[in-house]
C-alpha cells in the first residue's frame, strides 16, 4: 500500500510495528480492513425479535466509516498520478472531510472542503483544527434543481475553473468508483467473515452510496438472497451524511440493482432511537446510526440469521445537534 | 448590456472562474460593502449572465448595469 509521500525522521528505538501488540508506526495502519476489522456488536434491547449487530465504524482512527473511503480515494488518485503537485478540494458533510484532512495533513497536502448547510459546528472546528480550508455553502447558492447540491457544484467549480488550472484535484466521492471499491474490498468482506457467512440482511443509509453499493454488491455476489436495505431520511433532515433524493440528486455511484428495499426514517424516530442506543445499549453513536437501527427495528423479518447495520460514526461530534433536538438533556446546571 | 456605472467602491475579479464561484465570491464581497456601496464583478463564465442577476434579485441588491468587453462581463451591483 502506498501511503506517505514524505519521509519523516524517526528516532531509532528498535520497536518495530507489531499489530499483535497493537503497536503501529503510523496512525494510517489503523484504518480498518479485513485484517483489522471494525467490531461487530450485538444489539440486545432495541430491536426485540430481530437478531441484529451494529458494525462500529467509529473504531476507525479518524472516527468514521469515511476513513476507508478517504484512503481508497487518495490511493487511487495517487496511483493514477492525479495527486502530484496538487491540492485537494472536496464536497463533504464532514466525515470524509475529516478523514481526507488527516490524510492530507500527513502528506503535507492542502485541502479545501465545501460544506452544505446543516453540518454541526463541531465538525467545522475539527476540519479547521486539521488545517483544512472550510467553505460553508449556502443552500441557495445555485438556482438549480437540487438546492442541497450547492457544495458539490462549488467544489466542482474550484477544481475545474480555468483560473485554477492544475492546482486542485477533486476526489469526488459521489462519482468515484474507489468509494464503492473501499466497501466492496473491506467492509463487505469483513461482514461476511465476522458473521461466518450467516448474515441475512444488511442495512445502511443513503449518502454518497459507497457503502450500500459496495457492501451490497459484495454480499449479493456471495448470496443473492441476502436482503440489502437502504435508509432514506426526510427532506430537510438533520442527519449529516445521509441524503434525501427528494432534494439531492442520486450519486453516480449508486447501483439500485443491489438494493431490495428502501425504508424512510424521519428525524424524530431517528433521534429517539439514537437516545435509546445511548441509554439501553451504551452505544455513543451519531444520529445516522439511530436512523439505521430504527429501520432494523421496523424490518418485517423472520430472518434465519443476523441483520447487520452500519454505525457510520460516534456521537461526540453531534453534541450541539442532540442539545437542539433534546433541549431537556441540555439544561445547564445552575 | 447597459450603460456603465459610477466608479465602484470595490472590484472583484472572477475571470476564469466557473459558476457558482462568481456568485459565491460576490456574496462574500458584498458583506464587506456598506449599504449604498457599489461592487463591480468581472466574469468570463457565460453562466454568470444568468446567475449574478438572479443572485442580486434574491438578495435585494440593484443591478446597475452589465458591460461586456472581449468576453469579460462586468456587473455593477449596488448594496
Amino acid at each position: 500500500m502506498s501511503h506517505s509521500t514524505t519521509t519523516p525522521t524517526v528516532a531509532e528505538d528498535a520497536l518495530t510495528a507489531d499489530a499483535a501488540r497493537r503497536r503501529y508506526d503510523d496512525v494510517r495502519a489503523l484504518i480498518a480492513d479485513v485484517h483489522n476489522p471494525t467490531p461487530l456488536v450485538r444489539l440486545n434491547r432495541v430491536t426485540p425479535g430481530t437478531p441484529a449487530f451494529l458494525k462500529l465504524e467509529w473504531f476507525n482512527p479518524f472516527g468514521s466509516i469515511k476513513d476507508r473511503t478517504a484512503r481508497y480515494l487518495l490511493d487511487g488518485m495517487r496511483a493514477r498520478g492525479e495527486l502530484t503537485g496538487r491540492e485537494l478540494v472536496e464536497a463533504t458533510s464532514g466525515n470524509t472531510g475529516i478523514a481526507l484532512a488527516a490524510l492530507a495533513a500527513l502528506e503535507g497536502r492542502a485541502l479545501t472542503v465545501t460544506i452544505p448547510s446543516g453540518v454541526p459546528a463541531e465538525k467545522l472546528v475539527l476540519l479547521r483544527m486539521l488545517g483544512a480550508q472550510v467553505l460553508p455553502t449556502p443552500d441557495d447558492l445555485c438556482p438549480v434543481d437540487h438546492p442541497r447540491d450547492g457544495a458539490i457544484a462549488l467544489a466542482r467549480a474550484i477544481a475545474d475553473s480555468p483560473a485554477h488550472r492544475g492546482r486542485y484535484a477533486m476526489p469526488n466521492q459521489y462519482a468515484n468508483p474507489d468509494n464503492v471499491r473501499a466497501h466492496y474490498e473491506t467492509t463487505g468482506p469483513e461482514i461476511w467473515e465476522q458473521t461466518e457467512g450467516r448474515v441475512r440482511a444488511f442495512v445502511a443509509g443513503f449518502g454518497t452510496c459507497g457503502t450500500i453499493t459496495g457492501v451490497g454488491r459484495f454480499l449479493k455476489e456471495r448470496d443473492a438472497t441476502i436482503r440489502i436495505v437502504a435508509v432514506e431520511p426526510q427532506p430537510g433532515h438533520r442527519l449529516p451524511g445521509m441524503k434525501s433524493f427528494a432534494e439531492a440528486s442520486p450519486p453516480a455511484i449508486l447501483d439500485r440493482s443491489v438494493i431490495d428495499e428502501v425504508i424512510r426514517v424521519d428525524d424524530d424516530p431517528a433521534y429517539a432511537m439514537t437516545r435509546r442506543l445511548y441509554r439501553e445499549e451504551g452505544l455513543i453513536v451519531g444520529p445516522s446510526t439511530g436512523a439505521i437501527v430504527e429501520a432494523i427495528a421496523r424490518l418485517d423479518t423472520r430472518e434465519s440469521g443476523p441483520v447487520v447495520g452500519i454505525s457510520p460514526d460516534g456521537g461526540q461530534k453531534y453534541a450541539s445537534f442532540f442539545a437542539a433536538h433534546f433541549p431537556e438533556d441540555a439544561e445547564a446546571t445552575p | 448590456v447597459s450603460s456603465p456605472s459610477p466608479t465602484p467602491d470595490l472590484e472583484l475579479d472572477c475571470t476564469g472562474l466557473l459558476c457558482p464561484l462568481p456568485v459565491y465570491r460576490t456574496r462574500q464581497a458584498m458583506r464587506r460593502l456598506a449599504p449604498g456601496g457599489v461592487l463591480r464583478v468581472a466574469c468570463t463564465d457565460p453562466g454568470s449572465l444568468a446567475d449574478v442577476p438572479a443572485f442580486a434579485r434574491e438578495q435585494g441588491y440593484t443591478l446597475l448595469g452589465v458591460t461586456e468587453r472581449s468576453g469579460v462581463f462586468a456587473f455593477d451591483l449596488r448594496k
